[in-house]
């Protein structure tokens, strides 16, 4: 009962603030949507240093099989005895990394941050629809995350089936180390995942659709709220699939059900388990894992269609395609999750049709990029830390995208699949793509969350650094992947037809510590700039979005007095005509007589009207 | 000037929470449909569904479900009418209909035992009504807090905008599990 008191109290407090708040109240188990969101953000980059971690420690295996590294034992213990990463922590490390970035960073730091934070500020809202959701939304994600790094504390281990947690593996407690209570957690901690993804969808679905500011139309909200809402849209549709799957999961490893396992035998025990199919966890998984990493990569692509725009000076480029293109995605989305199962012996007729939708996905995702590329074209173009980024996402979701219509490819796929290409596709596409987008969105909203300029030099530092060197490590992948080398091995050693590619491992191994080592200069610039930055100007990107109108100095309710009014769509840049090369959406066409186009006024006869009657009246003086 | 800005910013506050509940229903009703259909790509691969008669237990709780909502329901009315203590005897009775709904799904659920067909089972189809009316008890649990909430509100005597709310949020869930459970039980018929 008390959730409901809380509730109340927070509603009479709009528009006054004299409500005493305490540090709990502030910092921890905040209801402030702005708060929140640099609760996720701060939780996100601390998942991401460790997943980054422990892509290192198997990249060191990867690179050096046959060395030892007696520092390794001395961190990890029984898992690298004698100063060599076990294979069995080796899978641990793959899974744990895969879940940690693709749930934990990309899903709940990227979505989680910057949909908290912009959906409420470029709609103009007080706050999101429930506050009080919101809160629980980041502590059941901050539970998961506690329950997922408790796993290393386990005497068997981590998780190690991969981050798809494909039954048997996962579903039989004693198939390996790792099978044991390391998978029991991180079921547990997914299902905790879960529930906090959807409390945060919900929340900001119901707040696009029911809070925006007067005249805030659909077609005049930027397009990170599109993406954003989107994205909520995709999790709120296939989030609960996985539940269904992850129980029936639960039911198998804990219960004895057989929803996943038939016909197996340990050493000379036969396993009473009978009649149930590993392929239908895959249909479970998929139908959620392939819309996943649409929510992975949907709001990078929000963010960085507003940053490009604001920084080339230039309306985006077919902003209505763009929507619709979104749109596109997330309906395409759901039905394209059997390219993932091609190998399974699926019937080719089905491959086939999911081959299709597969690669007409790619059609909204080009029209996205081209879109991007002429937003650029001719724009007078700055080069702020964010910007870079945005151009880097856009450069990682070419590269990456090309790749997959190679992968989609129902025969193709039968040598590629499960193969390096398909790390180097997804890495680029998803994995450096997304996270560009999220660096990007830091760089560019770190004022408005922190009050605080981060330093340029240092950001452009970390822009080069890790740009060239995610290249550099994700492109050489993809040759090993068309020699048909399989992913997650432990030792190129043990093979001799992958004992050429030791040498590029090598090399990506360098690459990939010299980018890890670039993360330093990011991290000392966010948390340093916290405390020591230069202070915010009021807009300093001279953006039109209506979160620039907010006082740089947080407060409670988000604007001091009326919530203001918005006239017009966020891309008015350099327009013609215009005395500024920006128009914020907050001014009314009343006060830019010399910059209107007919079609501004969307069929307002008086409006066209008064607009002739200026116009004859103030001729260009020629 | 301010108390007015303030009633408005709260009457704004009770749409999106109600909307709310909506998109849980929604989500909810996928997560049932991924059951459903794993049990119909089962069935159709395995060429066999549950192949039980569902014990009689399982008609009499759906009957006492809908009952139930007919009650709520009433509630509703009577509080748009502004008679609150009718309305309290209509959840009291809509609560202890939920209740035992409960106690009738246990019954099934040792009738179902009883024949043979425990949760740990060689077909996954039978495994299946465990699970899909296990989850449908949580809702149901979960139902039954949502109504207590519109009753300790009415006890309370707050305001009418509230008491709706509270009612109102407390109908969408209860008729959805309602409706949930009516699919889950003729699917369950039908895939038999």
């Amino acid at each position: 009962m008390s959730t409901i008191s809380l509730q109340d109290t927070h509603h009479d407090d709009h528009g006054h603030g004299h409500h005493h708040e305490t540090f709990l109240t502030k910092y921890v188990f905040s209801q402030d949507h702005k708060m929140i969101a640099k609760q996720f953000l701060i939780t996100g980059i601390i998942m991401a240093v460790i997943a980054m971690a422990l892509s290192i420690l198997f990249r060191i295996q990867l690179a050096w099989p046959d060395q030892t590294f007696p520092l390794l034992e001395t961190f990890l213990g029984k898992w690298a005895e004698g100063g060599r990463i076990k294979p069995d922590f080796f899978l641990a490390l793959v899974t744990i990394h895969g879940t940690i970035m693709v749930f934990f960073v990309l899903t709940a730091g990227l979505s989680g941050t910057f949909s908290n934070l912009l959906i409420p500020l470029q709609l103009g809202a007080r706050d999101m629809a429930s506050p009080f959701l919101n809160m629980l939304s980041y502590w059941f994600f901050f539970g998961a995350c506690v329950v997922m790094m408790g796993s290393f504390f386990t005497q068997t281990g981590p998780a190690s089936a991969g981050w798809t947690v494909y039954p048997p593996l996962s579903a039989v407690p004693k198939a390996m180390p790792g099978s044991n209570i390391g998978m029991t957690l991180w079921l547990i901690s997914m299902v905790m995942f879960v529930a906090s993804s959807l409390m945060g969808g919900i929340n900001y679905v119901s707040t696009v659709l029911n809070m925006r500011t007067k005249g805030m139309d659909l077609w005049k909200m930027p397009l990170t709220i599109w993406a954003f809402f989107l994205t909520a849209i995709l999790g709120i549709l296939s989030f609960p699939v996985l539940v269904a799957g992850v129980v029936l999961l639960v039911f198998d490893r804990s219960f004895g059900t057989s929803f996943y396992l038939s016909d197996m035998v340990f050493g000379t025990q036969i396993m009473p388990n009978e009649g149930g199919s590993p392929i239908l966890w895959q249909h479970l998984f998929w139908f959620l894992g392939h819309p996943e990493v649409y929510i992975v990569i949907m709001p990078a692509l929000g963010i960085s269609s507003e940053i490009i725009s604001v920084n080339s000076r230039k309306p985006i480029f077919g902003y209505h395609a763009m929507v619709y293109s979104l749109i596109g995605i997330t309906v395409l989305s759901f039905i394209v999750w059997g390219h993932h199962m091609f190998v399974t012996g699926m019937n080719p007729l089905l491959g086939g049709v999911f081959m299709i939708t597969t690669l007409i996905i790619a059609v909204p995702s080009a029209v996205k990029t081209f879109n991007y590329l002429a937003t650029l074209w001719r724009g007078n173009i700055r080069f702020t830390p964010a910007m870079l980024f945005a151009i880097g996402l856009v450069s990682f979701f070419i590269s990456g995208g090309l790749t997959g219509i190679f992968l989609g490819n129902a025969s193709l796929d039968i040598n590629l699949h499960d193969t390096y290409f398909v790390v180097a596709h997804f890495h680029l596409v998803m994995g450096s793509a997304a996270i560009f987008g999220m660096l990007a969105g830091v760089y560019h909203w770190y004022p408005k969350m922190f009050g605080r300029m981060m330093n340029p030099k240092l950001a452009y530092l970390h822009f080069w650094i890790t740009f060239i060197c995610a290249y550099l490590v994700f492109f050489p992948l993809h040759f090993l992947g068309l020699d048909g080398v399989p992913r997650r091995y432990y030792a190129f050693t043990e093979f001799e037809f992958m004992q050429k590619w030791l040498t590029v491992n090598v090399f990506v191994t360098w690459a990939a510590i010299i980018a890890a080592l670039a993360q330093v200069a990011f991290l000392f610039n966010f948390f340093y700039s916290i405390f020591k930055g230069k202070k915010a100007p009021q807009n300093p990107w001279e953006a039109n979005t209506l979160e620039w109108t907010t006082p740089v100095e947080h407060l409670h309710g988000n604007w001091p007095g009326e919530i203001p009014t918005v006239y017009r769509w966020p891309y008015d840049y350099s327009k013609p005509g215009a005395e500024h090369d920006f128009i914020p959406q907050t001014v009314p066409f009343s006060q830019t007589m010399s910059s209107n186009l007919p079609h501004d006024f969307e069929g307002n006869e008086e409006a066209e009207r008064i607009q002739k009657e200026w116009e004859a009246n103030n001729k260009p003086a020629q | 000037m301010v108390s007015t800005i303030q009633q408005g910013d709260i009457m704004m506050n009770f749409k999106p929470k109600k909307f709310v509940v909506w998109l849980f229903v929604v989500s909810s009703t996928i997560m049932f449909g991924g059951w459903t259909s794993y049990y119909l790509v089962f069935s159709a691969s395995k060429g066999k569904g549950h192949g039980l008669v569902l014990p009689d237990a399982f008609i009499y709780s759906t009957i006492v479900l809908v009952l139930s909502s007919v009650f709520l329901f009433l509630a509703a009315k009577s509080l748009k009418r502004g008679d609150r203590k009718q309305q309290q005897v209509f959840l009291w009775i809509t609560f202890v209909l939920g209740l035992v709904f409960g106690f009738l799904q246990f019954q099934g659920w040792s009738g179902l035992y009883h024949t043979g067909a425990a949760l740990v089972n060689n077909n996954a189809a039978i495994s299946m009504i465990y699970v899909v009316s296990g989850f449908h008890l949580l809702h149901i649990v979960a139902g039954l807090c949502l109504i207590l909430n519109s009753l300790i509100g009415s006890y309370r005597n707050v305001s009418q905008e509230v008491a709706t709310y509270r009612q109102d949020i407390a109908s969408i869930f209860w008729h959805f599990i309602d409706i949930l459970w009516i699919y889950l039980y003729v699917f369950l018929l039908l895939n038999s």
